[in-house]
């Protein structure tokens, strides 16, 4: 028989037996020699790198948190200048005397305002005694009743008065409030 | 345990208290004190970003109409806003606000009946009772009932002589003081020597009482002026619970 039956053809070949087939792309490495000595190297090169991260993780934890800055104690810088200094007259000697003579005075003056409170409050703590004992006299069921605790007494929460009253219809200028404070975290 | 009848009424009555809404003016001291402390803390004081902005202007204008008027650096048509104008104009502001009296109407025409009287200091609620044959001007008071606390008369009272959207908070179970007094001779018998009154203390939240309805005569009155309503005895001993 003749070879003319074998004609030239193209057939698909692959380029390389790592190439499972024609379409894909060469997924996984060529590896020629030796491939599972280099997973060994691998996983060790992997927990060496883990355990060096958890120490560098572990010497900033035992390392004493910083301290948050309180803002009102530090000036800034820009206050601490000399040209800022205030000139003023001295102070004659008359206007210390003044002075130093009308801070006696408010001395005396919280003294016995302060006398003046404790004593009310005394009488106010007295009065209450009189009105419990007087009223154990009359019932103990009424006097364990008037003993027990206020629950719903506390919290307790009040305004506190201001200058003028409140102003009716008093339509205040709109505005946003925006919060700057400066937040630190340890 | 069952005791033998006391030959004492009980009675709960409330103080309810309006509290003050503006500040106590200052005493002459305390006047005094602040002036100083104003002045000492402008003494020790730095010159702020305003003032030395102000300094700074005041300067350059007086620099400028010393030398002869050539400013070309400033170039013609430019307006600055100087820190005086900004302080003229922020008093001018100031000046054009109108708040809300301290001394209301209610002061000047002396009207007892108002909430709005005496806006510095605690007023007090009056009301007019009749107490065996008298009326008298009281606290309000409720003769206490078997199964209820004391606390709960005063409140009865309250809501009595208040109509029920009263708002107000007592403070605390335990009475504030008591007024004891025997009954005139004549009615006097063994089981009914006399009545006890215990007050309890509470304060005002609401401050318009237009939903409450008030029956019979009331007044609000501050502390000086409880002189001259109620009875003597009776004020000693109200006046020991009462802060001035």
């Amino acid at each position: 028989f003749f070879l003319s039956s074998w004609l030239p053809q193209v057939v698909p070949c692959r380029g390389s037996h790592w190439q499972s087939s024609l379409l894909a792309l060469r997924a996984s490495l060529p590896v020629r020699a030796q491939p599972k000595k280099k997973k060994k190297v691998d996983v060790k090169r992997e927990q060496a790198q883990k355990e060096r991260m958890k120490k560098k993780i572990k010497k900033l934890e035992k390392a004493a948190p910083e301290l948050i800055p309180i803002e009102d104690f530090v000036t800034p810088i820009k206050y601490s200048d000399s040209s800022r200094v205030r000139s003023l007259p001295p102070l004659s000697s008359e206007e210390t005397e003044r002075r130093v003579l009308l801070m006696k005075k408010w001395c005396l003056f919280k003294q016995n305002q302060d006398k003046a409170e404790k004593q009310a409050i005394q009488t106010l703590v007295a009065a209450q005694q009189e009105a419990l004992k007087e009223l154990r006299l009359e019932s103990e069921e009424l006097y364990q009743a008037a003993i027990r605790r206020d629950e719903g007494l506390f919290p307790f929460e009040r305004e506190g008065p201001s200058y003028t009253p409140p102003l009716p219809g008093y339509d205040p200028p709109e505005g946003k409030c925006v919060d700057i404070t400066k937040v630190y975290t340890q | 345990c069952t005791a033998a009848p006391r030959p004492w009424r009980l009675f709960g009555a409330v103080c309810l208290l309006r509290l003050p809404r503006i500040t106590q003016p200052l005493e002459k001291e305390e006047e005094e004190m602040a002036a100083l402390m104003e002045q000492i803390e402008l003494e020790k004081s730095h010159y702020s970003d305003h003032e030395l902005r102000k300094m700074q202007e005041e300067e350059q204008l007086r620099r400028r109409k010393e030398s002869a008027y050539d400013d070309e650096d400033e170039a013609p048509g430019k307006t600055v806003i100087m820190a005086q104008d900004l302080e003229d104009k922020w008093e001018q502001k100031f000046l054009q606000f109108e708040s809300a009296p301290r001394i209301t109407d209610a002061d000047k025409n002396n009207n007892r009946t108002s909430l709005n009287r005496k806006l510095d200091s605690n007023l007090m609620l009056l009301v007019k009772q009749k107490i065996g044959n008298q009326e008298l001007w009281l606290l309000p008071q409720m003769e206490w009932q078997p199964g209820e606390t004391l606390r709960s008369t005063a409140e009865r009272a309250m809501t009595t002589f208040l109509g029920d959207h009263i708002q107000a908070k007592v403070l605390g179970n335990a009475p504030y003081g008591i007024y004891k007094y025997k009954f005139p001779r004549a009615i006097r018998t063994e089981d009914n020597v006399g009545a006890k009154v215990f007050f309890f203390k509470a304060f005002l939240q609401s401050n318009d009482l237009s939903q409450a309805e008030l029956n019979g005569d009331y007044l609000w009155v501050t502390k000086d002026e409880l002189g001259d309503y109620l009875k003597s005895e009776y004020l000693k001993k109200v006046n020991r619970f009462l802060l001035d």
